[in-house]
């Protein structure tokens, strides 16, 4: 899966990194001074880069836990996320990572304990408030899960930490370490749908939506809190019908005492991304879209937008509590 | 179009044979041949960082190169430990001089095996575990500003280690050297090709744009709209003709128009 695995001088003997050589013994090991240069470095194509992609483990030296939008919460007032990886093992066309990043190569800060560390200054900083951490900005937080050891190494800090809570999005089916242990309350594992249909053309290598929802209910059944991610929306002339179809399968499967918040948002993009993305991949239709340009995003037009979100708010809120919907009605 | 830089004739002359590539005498600042069908180019730049430098920007200018070629710096290398005649494909360029870095893109199964190497201003048979030669960082810097880090690369014959030394090397040897890896040359080239062409597909302006272009008036702005809007066209209306539903239009503005009523007012399925 990993051919070319690329170190930062500084952490070639962290434990983590020479644990992770040990699993891909025959991948070409190229030593780098910062991860930068090579993955930020220019004329690199992300398209190309995205069929074999290399592994870059580098140290996250600053800006380790950053506060996260408003827009984003899931009822804390405090929002914090990190990125312990940057770029994710699916291909999603919609992913604005592909926008963000110069490089498609899967960057893994191995210093988890500085990360952890962060996280601990800042809940003491705010003694006796809820804090929110979010993993899945920058990657899918479980995707790379077997070779990243990333959640047995957190959750033991949130098992002692319950003020805290850490929300794991994926599309991933990855749960075999998650349930391997006791379920953790104040972590909630994050499944982002979309419609069947528009999942087999818009997300390439991800689990099929039957996967995603197996695995969900897995966790429930073991005990754990779910999330579900209905972001983006994607826009279709039958979308009512499809996501309608996604509901009910969904609705009809899953356990409402252990859903812990439904968020979703329509399809947008910052229009630098959007404009790189579609020069990446000038013959995918979801470029094509109905489109309109507000504060510099580009995003369905206002009237697409509210009758989608209207559409499936009506149905979600009759599935759970209020208090457990979280829309994301901004502008585009 | 791929391009080849050799820093030595005895380099270039057995791939020049192999490719069959006919001088091209309208060039006389360095020495470029092409195949008939312009689809292979190779230059002898000489040696040290300074002529490959000069040629690879002077080749660029000559033939007119696009973003989608390929480029290839081929030629013999030295190294502390690797066997003479053994090939490998460079992952890392250190220029000695001031010790920037550049990081080729291996995106693909590499048909031998990769390794780094430094580029030194003076011959040296001061031998570490890198490969050493004298052109490859400043072929590097300039290809990079021409196209595009996946295909852009070095490879390299090992001709002296320490056992034998540069002393050893022969223009004779080399020609036999480089004649026993055209395999390996032609898979490299069998391996880019494809990432070439999809990055060709991807910047290649829409059906019907260079016609409009030439036949009514464009701002910069408006190029850039027409050429999205010809493109959102052909995904959402791709059995409608468009030069027939413009046929009357008599200005750009008119057609940018036209376009984007027309695909606003279709309806949108993203899927079949
Ligand atoms: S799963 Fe998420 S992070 Fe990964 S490609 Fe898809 S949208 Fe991007």
């Amino acid at each position: 899966m990993i051919s070319t695995i690329y170190i930062e001088e500084e952490i070639a003997n962290h434990p983590r990194t020479l644990a992770i050589l040990k699993r891909f013994p025959d991948a070409t090991k190229i030593s780098c001074q910062r991860y930068g240069e090579v993955f930020n470095s220019k004329s690199q194509n992300f398209r190309l880069q995205k069929k074999q992609a290399a592994l870059i483990l580098a140290r996250k030296h600053k800006g380790l836990v950053l506060p996260s939008p408003k827009e984003y919460a899931i009822g804390a007032e405090l929002n914090y996320y990190f990125s312990h990886m940057l770029n994710c093992l699916y291909d999603c066309r919609y992913c604005f990572l592909q926008g963000k990043f110069q490089s498609a190569h899967y960057v893994l800060f191995v210093n988890y304990e500085d990360f952890i560390e962060e996280m601990q200054l800042l809940l003491n900083q705010h003694d006796e408030e809820a804090v929110h951490f979010f993993s899945g900005y920058d990657c899918d937080s479980l995707a790379l899960d077997p070779v990243t050891d990333f959640t047995s190494e957190f959750l033991p800090f949130l098992e002692s930490n319950p003020r805290a809570l850490l929300e794991l999005r994926t599309k991933s089916t990855q749960i075999r370490s998650l349930l391997k242990r006791e379920p953790i309350k104040n972590c909630v594992i994050a499944f982002s749908f979309t419609p069947d249909k528009i999942a087999r053309t818009l997300e390439h290598k991800v689990p099929d939506i039957n996967k995603r929802l197996q695995a969900l209910l897995d966790l429930q059944e073991a005990g754990w809190q779910i999330g579900l991610r209905f972001d983006p929306l994607i826009y279709t002339k039958d979308y009512a019908k499809e996501y309608s179809e996604l509901f009910n399968e969904i609705f009809s499967k899953i356990n409402p005492e252990l859903t812990h918040s439904i968020s979703l948002g329509g399809f947008r993009l910052p229009k630098d991304y959007f404009r790189k993305l579609e020069k990446l991949y000038p013959d995918e239709k979801l470029f094509a879209s109905p489109q309109a340009e507000e504060k510099n995003n580009i995003g369905y037009p206002a009237e697409i937008r509210h009758e989608m979100l209207d559409f499936c708010e009506n149905i979600i809120t009759q599935h759970i509590p209020a208090e457990k919907f979280f829309p994301c009605h901004e502008t585009i | 179009m791929i391009h080849i830089f050799c820093a030595l004739p005895c380099e270039a002359q057995p791939l020049i044979q192999h490719f069959k590539l006919p001088d091209l005498k309208e060039f006389d600042l360095f020495r470029i041949y092409q195949s008939k069908d312009k689809e292979i180019s190779l230059t002898i730049t000489g040696i040290g960082k300074l002529n490959m430098a000069a040629a690879v920007s002077y080749q660029h200018a000559c033939l007119n190169t696009a973003a989608s070629d390929i480029w290839l710096n081929i030629g013999v290398a030295g190294h502390a430990n690797i066997p003479l005649g053994e090939v490998r494909l460079v992952n890392k360029i250190t220029d000695n001089h001031d010790n920037t870095t550049w990081y080729p893109q291996i995106i693909f199964n590499s048909p031998c095996k990769s390794t780094h190497l430094i580029t030194l201003d003076k011959p040296s048979t001061d031998y570490q575990d890198s490969l050493y030669d004298m052109e490859s960082s400043a072929f590097y810097q300039i290809a990079i500003r021409l196209g595009s880090a996946e295909l852009i690369h070095c490879l390299k014959i090992i001709s002296d280690n320490t056992e034998q030394d540069t002393a050893t090397v022969n223009a004779d040897k080399v020609k036999k050297m480089i004649s026993a890896q055209v395999q390996i040359i032609e898979k490299l080239i069998d391996r880019l090709k494809p990432l070439s062409t999809e990055i060709y597909s991807i910047t290649a302006e829409p059906e019907h744009y260079q016609h409009l272009i030439e036949k009514l008036h464009f701002t910069q702005s408006e190029s850039l709209q027409l050429s999205r809007l010809l493109r959102q066209w052909s995904l959402r209306l791709p059995d409608e003709d468009v030069m027939q539903l413009i046929a009357d239009n008599k200005s750009g503005k008119a057609v940018l128009k036209t376009l984007r009523d027309t695909i606003n007012n279709s309806e949108f399925a993203i899927h079949d």
